[in-house]
Formats: C-alpha cells, structure tokens, sequence
C-alpha cells in the first residue's frame, strides 16, 4: 500500500494551463476524491498520477518511489508504477474472456497459469462475477463490464487504485450499489484511492478527503462535511448542494444588510462592504407568521419528501425546501416569513 | 386520400428504382454467368474447362491471384505503420502527410502507371537514368516491365485502400484500451501485440482484402505495365479475348469474366462479414481523447521516412508527368531550357482531343445527375423507411460497385446489344449505365450517411404541417442533406470522367472518351501528348476535389 505526495504540479498545453499548482498528500488506505466541473483538470491531474500525462513541473511520489519529477527529469512510464486503473468507458479488452481481461497483469507480472487462475477467481468472487469467468464482454451489461475493470485493476494487489469517473456511465441505481461495492472493496483491501468524478454526491458518500477544483485551481481540500458546511469560496458552496446567492453589505455598524430589504443579520464573519451571502435551502425556515425577513410565494414543487418553495424577496428569488411538508398550508401569491440559519458570507466576487 | 397518396407515391418511386436496378445491374450479371455457363444446349463447365485448359489463361488466373496476395500484403504492411504514425504519434506535419498518402487515391491508376513507365522503364527512365548517374551503375538498376514492377505501381496506388480503412480504425479505437494494458503493467510494445493489433485485426483484414480486390479488377495498369512485359493478368485476358470480336472470344471472355466476378463477391462478402461479427467491435467510450504517443528521438526520423515514401508514391510521378508533358525535345536532357507549353498547343486545339473530353464532361455530368437522383431515393428507403427489402436497392449498388468494372462493361456487351429487347450498343447510354452501375454505391453511402443524421421527426413534422411526402423531400430533407448531395454528384462524376476500363469495351467512334484517347497515345508510344493529357486529367479531378472537400468539411474525398 502506498501514500501518494503530488508536490506542486503544473501542467500546460501551449499556452492553456490546465492544472495550476497541484499539491496534496494521500495517505497510506486513505479514499481521496477529486470534484470539479468537466474541464477542470482533475482527469488530467490523474493521469499525471498515472503517467499517461508527464506533469509541465512538480514531483510525484507513489510509495518511496518517485514516478515523475521536472527537476531531476525522472518520468517512470505508466506500467512501471504499480497501479491499477479503472477508466470511465471500462477499457475491457472485447476480444479477451473476462478471465482473460483480469488475469492480463498477472500475466504480464509472469505468475505461473494455476496461480494466476485462483487469483483471478478470487478476485471475480469479490465483484460477484464467479460465474461469468467464460464470458465475453459483449454477453455482460455495462455494470459488469464496469466490475471486470474493477476487478482488473485490483489482481495484482497494486499499491494504489485510480478511479476515472468509473460510474458515470451506468444508470442512476446501479451507480448507487457500486459506489457501496467500491468503498466496501477498498475496505477489505485497504487500498489508497483516488477518485475523480463531477459528481459531488459521489465524492460525498465515498471520500475521506475531497479535493474541489475549478479551472485548474485546487479551491479547498477537506473532508466531506466541512466542504459542505464550510466552503472556502462561492464556488465551493454553489458546486456542492443547493445555495441562495444574496447580495448584502456589512455596514460600520458590524451587521450584515441584505440588499432590497430592511432585514440586517449578525455578521458571522470579518469582512467588510459589499459582500454575497449564501444559505442553503434547507437552512432556511418558512412560515405565515413571523420571521425576520418577509417575501411572497410564488411557485411550490412537490418532491415527495419534500416541498420546494421559491419565495420572492425584494428583487431576488431564494429557494426554500422543506422536509416533510404538506403542499397545500400555504398557497401562491402569500405572503411568508423566513428566517436563515447557518449564513455563510463570501466576498462579492 | 392524404395517407394513400403518401404511400402510393413512395412505393411508386422506390419499385421504379427497384426495377431499373434488376434490370441494369442483376439482370446483365445474370445474362453473364449464364452465357458461361450455357454450351452446346445444356448448363455445363466446358467453357471453364477450354478457358483454363489454355497456359496463358490459367497463368493469368495465377498472375491475378499471386499479384493480388503480394500488393495486399505490401499494402498492409507499408500503411499499417503510416496510419500508426500519422494518427495515434506527434509525427510533425501529419496533417499534410494523411493528405498526401491519400492523394493517389484520386489519380487514376493509369496516369499512375505512365508516371511510372517514364520513370523506370529500363531505357530512358528518369529515375533509372538518376540512379545510373549516383551510383555510377553500367545499367539501369530497374525495369518497370516485370512482375516486381507490376507488383509495386499496384502497390502505391492501391494502399490507400488500406490506408483509409486502418486509419479509420485506429480512430474509432478506444485508446483507454491501451491504457488500460499500459496500467496492466505492458510495455507499448506490448500493448501493441496484446491489444492494439488484435483489436485492429479485422480491420487490417479488411483493408487488405479491399486492396487484393482492387488489384486484382484493375486493368490499366497490368495494360500499360504489365502487357509490355508479356505478363498477363484476367483483366487483360478478358480485354484481349473481346478485341478478337467473334464469337469463341466474346465466349471464352465470358467465362473468364464470370470467375472474375465470383472471386471479387465473395471476398467482399466475407469481409462484411466478417467486420460484423459481434466479439470484434470495439466499445468506444465518451471520453476518447486523442491521447498521441511521443516518438523521442524517432521523431525526425519517422518524419523522414513518411516523408521520403510521399515523395516516391505522390510527389514524383507527377512531377515526371507535369515535366514529360513540357519537353520540348523527348530525344534531349531535361533542363529549363527545353521545357515549355509548346507541346501543349497541338492537344488543346485539335478538335479530336477536345471532343473526347467533352464527351467525357458530357457522360460524367449525366451520370453524376442521374445517379445522384437515384441515390436520394434508395438512401432514403434504406435509412428511413421500415418497408420490406428497404436495402435491397442499397445491396443492389454495392454489388455494383464491388464487380471488377471489366466485368460489368462485358455484361453490359452482351445484355443490350439488342438480344433482350433494349439495344444500347455504340451508344453513349451503355456508357452512362456502366459508369451509373459501378460508381452510384458511393454516392448513396454519403447520401444515407447525411440522412441517417437527419432526425425522423423534422419529417414528421412537415407531413403534420400538411405536405405530401414529395414535397417533404423537396422543402424538408434536401435542404438539409444538400452538402451531401453535391458531394454525391461529384463522387460519381469524377471517376466516370476519367474512367478507362469500360469505356474502352463500350466506347464506339462517336462516343470516345478521354480514358480511351489517352490509353491509346500511350499505347502507340506517344508519351508526351499522353502527358499533356493526363496533367488535364489531374487538374480537372483537382479542382472536383478541392470543391468536395469544401463541401463536406474534408470527410469525403476520391
């Protein structure tokens, strides 16, 4: 098993940089995801990892090994770095056996026929697939493909696992089941783990760590709950959940206006000016009484286990949802109150 | 009323394009393996028996086969690395270089094959001439009139077939398949035998097959390289036997021809299917990016090698062409000071010449325009409409296409010389068929590739709107599909206009075309008129295909 240290990692293409000042330690088991739009770098910071990109500066450490580094000039190509790949479109090898396409890197490593068989059975057992060892890809579902890359990846016991939006291509249920069969899996193997993906529901309910990052930039490192409770930015808190934009300024009196309106709040932070508050929607609580700021309900969407308001306050729409709540109390064209909890101010930029 | 005139006029057309089909194509097929196999009053094998029991026959069945097998396999393993290259390695200029590997491709084989007799023929070849020269040799180190030299003018001008169908493949592979063996712990080498090659396996295949099919149907060629030297192939076989003009020989072509055919088909049709089968098709998945091997230090090398095999197959038969057509003096050295467009006056204004051209320009634009017609409606109904046998039209061209064009022309013979009712014969109609019958498929694949882009409900949308389905075609689906069209109109145009080998079986006095006049210059030794020709022939095709490749975005091409 291994760490990985990626030590300050550019990549440029001409004069486009892709990924800008890259730098994070994996620890030894540790399950890091890296989030972001598509476009954002972080498959190209994966494959840096991999060796399928050589990184413009900065080093790369898998274990003690140093695979990549422009100082020294070391690039160790991609099968010399004791890793296993999963990739979004599955790359199982159509004319190989599933037996074929697991047992290729034990194979390659030479392991003698017998050997490599118990392994690979071993490993088909753990994804589920004992019974497909014969088949061809063809004859399996896009889910079982996905387990055979899975299980690929895995048989020769590699120090560290990449993940390259291994479930963006499979149907809303099973990516649910598979994220739990990958976390389960890394358990039981104790593997390191980087996860990239743009779905931050899946970085969520997987990582130890995630890694946000937009055009390039690395935004905020942490683990899930304080990204999403304490985002470092606006662009954090608007990737990850729902979040109401506000515009407000914090006046010498030390409160935070918000713009269009009377309603001022304690300032919870230590900036100053105009600023953009954000809350999430369910953070806010609605109600035909009273509240500290008032607003007019002008479309209600039944979720099912929930009710999503959108309230009109002053010039700006907030989107309020509420757990449990029955579709009918209140009716368009009301006035409501609301009141915010757990206010987060960013610059206004 | 609105529903019925919907279907009837649909039906109306595509049983009308059914029928001219039959009885174009399968009929005069037909009419062929029949008179075959027809003597005596029974259906036997003794035409076979008596073709065959002749040497020179069965050497030329041989020469065709071993010919064949050896371009093939020089083709593959010459454009497998080219394709390697320039699609999947940071080559330098591969741009220039994928254009320049297809080129020969749009010239026609014969103008290739003069190119080549001027530059190596064993007396006064240039390139021999050179090489003398460098090397300081007693003799010329090549002779252009042999089976080698057969083997390698194919060899260029064919391997574009392969090229384009490895390539393709190459493109269309995932390259995390490689990835993936790389991760696996594979070398690139590796890689390359374990996934890359398997993977392409069919594909190499089928670009090969395309090239033995094509060699093996060429005539002009063998004609103009391969007959000086006494080598006979089934093509020239096939030619020499109708020139003898009576009965034995239309008989003994006729078998000959039937062979041809049959040994053309089936290959095609094991290479489709063969590429259909299901374990070979590569799953390519959303993020295909092109992800370019660095070649090191191979680099310049590599940029070299490409370069130096451009050269050889494009840049210098032209170039020997463009020069021969400008010498004023074939007997002096060539220098500046003995070139000029001298020799080009007496060919653009002898009225001989210039009515082979135009009736060339007639023939191809009537065809291109009949086909084009043609292809819109069997397209549709292979892409669009769910009738029963919707791709038998479509089948119907393919097969066209696939028939060695000697073939065809000697179909067309004995069908339409008025023993079934319709006598085309000396006429310039036998040629606009024979051109529609081999070059239409190529049309209707660009044509049905557009359509297949347009979706079902624009259609729908316009029959809602209340307009019949003629003019759902006119205001809806043309519109959309024109680039395609225009590109579909040149793709038939431009062979037929340059085109050689039937042309020279069904032309008559009236009816010569540009092909024949310049096959018969070279033949009679007239080398530099059949330059000047030829570098017309080069510049018209030129500009046909700078205005396809405007159209379709560089996608289609000859």
């Amino acid at each position: 098993m291994a760490q990985v240290r990626i030590e300050h990692i550019f990549k440029r293409f001409g004069g486009v940089t892709a990924v800008n000042d890259f730098d994070l330690v994996v620890e030894d088991g540790e399950f890091v995801s890296i989030l972001g739009p598509s476009g954002c770098g972080k498959t190209t910071t994966l494959r840096m990892v991999a060796g399928f990109e050589r990184a413009t500066e900065g080093n790369i450490f898998i274990g003690e090994q140093c695979v990549s580094s422009s100082e020294k000039n070391t690039f160790v190509p991609p099968e010399r770095r004791n890793i296993g790949m999963v990739f979004q479109s599955y790359a199982v090898w159509p004319h190989m056996t599933v037996l074929d396409n697991v047992g290729y890197p034990l194979k390659i490593q030479k392991v003698a026929k017998e050997e490599r068989i118990k392994r690979v059975k071993e490993m088909l057992r753990l994804v589920h697939l004992d019974e497909y060892a014969e088949r061809y890809p063809h004859q399996l579902s896009g889910g079982q493909q996905q387990r055979v890359a899975l299980a690929r990846a895995l048989v020769a016991r590699p120090g560290l696992l990449l993940l390259d939006e291994p479930l963006s291509n499979l149907d809303a249920k099973l990516r649910e089941s598979m994220r739990f069969e990958i976390l389960a899996l890394q358990k039981e193997l104790g593997i390191t783990v980087v996860y990239v993906t743009h779905d931050q529901g899946e970085a969520m309910a997987m990582s130890d760590r995630v890694v946000v990052m937009s055009r390039g930039v690395v935004q905020q490192i942490g683990a899930p709950h304080e990204i999403y409770t304490n985002p470092a930015n606006k662009m954090v808190a608007d990737f990850i959940g729902l979040v109401n934009f506000l515009p407000g300024e914090i006046t010498s009196d030390g409160k935070v206006h918000v713009a269009g309106t009377p309603t001022t709040f304690a300032n919870p932070s230590d900036l100053m000016g105009k600023v953009t508050i954000a809350v999430r929607p369910e953070n806010i609580t609605l109600s035909v009484h009273s509240g500290i700021m008032e607003g007019v309900l002008t479309h209600r969407f039944y979720l099912g286990d929930a009710v999503d308001y959108r309230v009109q306050v002053g010039e700006e729409m907030v989107r309020v949802i509420v757990k449990g709540a029955d579709l009918d109390t209140i009716k368009d064209g009301q006035t409501v109150y609301l009141d915010f909890e757990k206010l987060l101010i960013f610059d206004k930029d | 009323m609105g529903l019925l005139g919907r279907i009837n006029s649909k039906v109306i057309v595509i049983f009308i394009s059914v029928l001219l089909l039959i009885y174009f194509v399968v009929f005069p097929m037909g009419v062929l393996v029949f008179d075959s196999l027809y003597q005596n009053g029974h259906i036997n094998f003794s035409n076979y028996k008596t073709v065959y029991s002749t040497s020179v026959n069965w050497r030329a069945l041989t020469n065709t086969i071993q010919l064949s097998l050896l371009v093939m396999v020089a083709s593959v393993i010459v454009t497998f690395p080219l394709a390697w290259l320039v699609g999947r390695t940071d080559l330098p200029g591969k741009r220039t270089y994928r254009t320049l590997l297809v080129a020969s491709y749009m010239i026609p084989p014969y103008v290739g094959a003069i190119a080549w007799v001027q530059l190596l023929n064993p007396s006064v070849g240039y390139m021999n001439q050179v090489l003398q020269w460098l090397f300081n040799l007693q003799q010329a180190p090549f002779d252009i009139y042999t089976f080698g030299g057969l083997a390698w003018v194919l060899t260029l001008f064919y391997s574009p077939f392969a090229f384009i169908t490895i390539s393709r493949a190459m493109e269309k592979m995932d390259p995390t398949l490689e990835e993936a063996a790389r991760v696996s712990g594979a070398s690139p080498l590796k890689t390359l035998v374990d996934v890359t090659l398997p993977l392409m396996a069919p594909s190499i295949l089928a670009g090969g097959l395309l090239v033995f099919i094509a060699a093996g149907s060429c005539f002009g060629i063998p004609a103009i390289v391969g007959m000086p030297g006494n080598i006979e192939v089934m093509t020239t076989r096939i030619v020499t036997y109708i020139y003898m003009g009576d009965d034995n020989g239309i008989r003994d072509a006729t078998a000959l021809a039937a062979s041809l055919m049959v040994l053309a088909n089936s290959l095609l049709f094991f290479m489709t299917w063969m590429l259909g089968r299901k374990d070979f098709t590569t799953i390519s998945g959303k993020s295909t990016r092109p992800n370019m091997v660095e070649l090191g230090k191979w680099k310049w090398p590599a940029f070299i090698g490409v370069g130096l095999y451009s050269m050889v197959a494009v840049i210098i038969p032209l170039i020997s062409i463009l020069v021969t057509s400008l010498l004023k003096s074939m007997s002096r050295p060539v220098s500046l000071d003995n070139m000029s467009f001298e020799s080009w006056i007496p060919v653009i204004t002898s009225s001989q010449y210039m009515e082979s051209i135009w009736n060339s320009v007639l023939y191809a634009v009537i065809a291109a325009t009949i086909g084009t017609i043609l292809s819109v409606f069997i397209a549709y109904l292979s892409v669009k409409t769910k009738m029963k046998g919707r791709s038998l039209p479509d089948l119907l061209t393919i097969i066209g296409g696939s028939t060695p064009s000697i073939v065809i022309a000697l179909a067309l013979v004995i069908t339409f010389s008025g023993n079934f009712g319709l006598n085309l014969y000396s006429t310039m109609w036998i040629l606009v068929v024979s051109y529609l019958v081999k070059y239409m498929t190529m049309s209707v694949r660009t044509i049905a590739a557009s359509l297949s882009q347009v979706h079902v409900s624009l259609e729908e949308a316009a029959l809602n709107s209340g307009a019949s389905w003629l003019r759902t075609c006119k205001d809806i689906i043309l519109p959309l599909i024109a680039p395609s069209v225009i590109a579909g109109w040149f793709l038939i145009f431009m062979p037929s206009f340059y085109e050689l080998t039937m042309s020279l079986l069904l032309y008559s006095g009236d009816t010569k075309t540009i092909g024949v006049l310049l096959y018969e210059l070279q033949t009679y030794a007239d080398t530099q008129n059949a330059s000047v020709l030829s570098v017309i022939i080069l510049a018209i095709v030129l500009v046909g295909n700078l205005i396809l490749n405007k159209l379709s975005k560089g996608n289609v091409g000859i």
